[in-house]
């Protein structure tokens, strides 16, 4: 129920409030969803961005960036006799 | 003989675990596709929640601004509280000369004028008249010039009962009123058009511009409006000027009446209110 209620607020938080509190609680929110990072980076992308701005949509390239390292340190988490 | 049953982990990716970003992700993917297919569709839908957005950060910001700027607002209070005693002090100063001027006998009425509230404007009273609340019962007499904020002149008292007063505003049609115009200040005579609207006609090659401020006689040159337009035609050697008023003579919440010598000419007719 928590990560219901997490990733709905991390959406909310995506149109409502400042990018860096965002960013925040999808990094610390990766350790248990680890495609959200990726999934808010498509969105906030969806959201904001214009080509004319910018030729590549960076939230999207850093939402998969963060994906990637949450799914790695996960996987080194369950292989490792530490449980994450 | 008992089996235990170890459920296939993988060690990458747990169904478990990521059942809610995933579906997430899928939801994401649903809204781009439907933005880049159906654009409008996806901002009609959008527009309410961003708009709902813009009125929480508004109040927000104001609501943080709050506690934020209370050593600013502590600043500016002991600021005004500094300009009021100022304020105060000169206020006893003018109290005191204007004591002095009465015990000359000097009216004070003749030279500081009759305040008087605007009950009538345009368009509850006849077009580009005022009525106001200041008749023979306190001294407005006909011809007196009536002022507005800043001491622009508005208007001349075309009628006058023993409560109330009628002004003719300078934009009334066939007031002409004559005044100044420029850097040169060059003499002309404006002429109302009604709307609150002025017109005057000048020489083209007074070379008169946009912006330029229209003065009219009284205590020194006073500002009557601002030059919004100069219609030139080439047949012509003069040029239209499009005059502004100084204030919007609509709007006034009051006027002061003075006898300045009836320095504007006013021919408009005269009727009762």
């Amino acid at each position: 129920m928590m990560r219901v209620i997490l990733t709905l607020f991390i959406f909310i938080s995506v149109i409502f409030f400042p990018w860096p509190l965002t960013a925040v609680v999808t990094i610390i929110s990766s350790l248990y969803l680890p495609f959200l990072p990726f999934a808010i980076g498509i969105f906030a992308d969806t959201l904001y961005y214009t080509p004319q701005t910018s030729f590549i949509p960076f939230l999207t390239i850093f939402g998969a960036i963060m994906t990637c390292a949450a799914i790695l340190v996960r996987s080194r988490l369950k292989t490792s006799i530490i449980r994450g | 003989m008992k089996r235990t049953f170890l459920a296939k982990r993988n060690a990458l990716l747990s169904s478990t675990d990521i059942s809610w970003d995933v579906a997430a992700l899928a939801c994401v993917i649903i809204i781009l596709l439907v933005r880049i297919i159906a654009p409008y569709f996806f901002w009609y839908v959008f527009t309410p929640v961003f708009r709902v957005s813009d009125a929480l950060t508004e109040k927000s910001q104001s609501f943080i601004n709050s506690f934020g700027d209370t050593a600013a607002l502590a600043s500016k209070n002991e600021q005004l509280a500094n300009e009021n005693a100022a304020l105060a002090v000169e206020n006893k100063t003018l109290s005191k000369k204007l004591s002095d001027i009465s015990s000359l006998s000097i009216s004070p009425m003749s030279s500081i004028g009759i305040l008087a509230g605007v009950v009538a404007s345009p368009p509850e009273s006849p077009y580009d008249t005022l009525v106001v609340d200041a008749g023979k019962d306190k001294g407005v007499t006909l011809g007196m010039e009536a002022f507005g904020a800043g001491g622009v002149p508005v208007g001349v008292v075309s009628s006058v009962l023993d409560d109330f007063s009628r002004i003719t505003l300078i934009s009334a049609p066939g007031t002409d009123t004559v005044g100044w115009v420029g850097q040169s200040n060059l003499s002309l005579t404006i002429f109302g058009v009604g709307g609150g609207a002025m017109n005057a006609t000048v020489a083209r090659s007074a070379n008169i511009v946009e912006g330029d401020t229209v003065f009219v006689p009284g205590p020194g040159m006073l500002p009557v409006g601002t030059v919004t337009r100069v219609d030139k035609d080439p047949s012509s050697p003069s040029v239209t000027l499009r005059i502004q008023p100084a204030l919007n003579l609509f709007s006034i919440p009051w006027v002061l009446l003075r006898d300045t010598g009836a320095a504007l000419t006013i021919s408009a007719t005269s009727t009762t209110i």
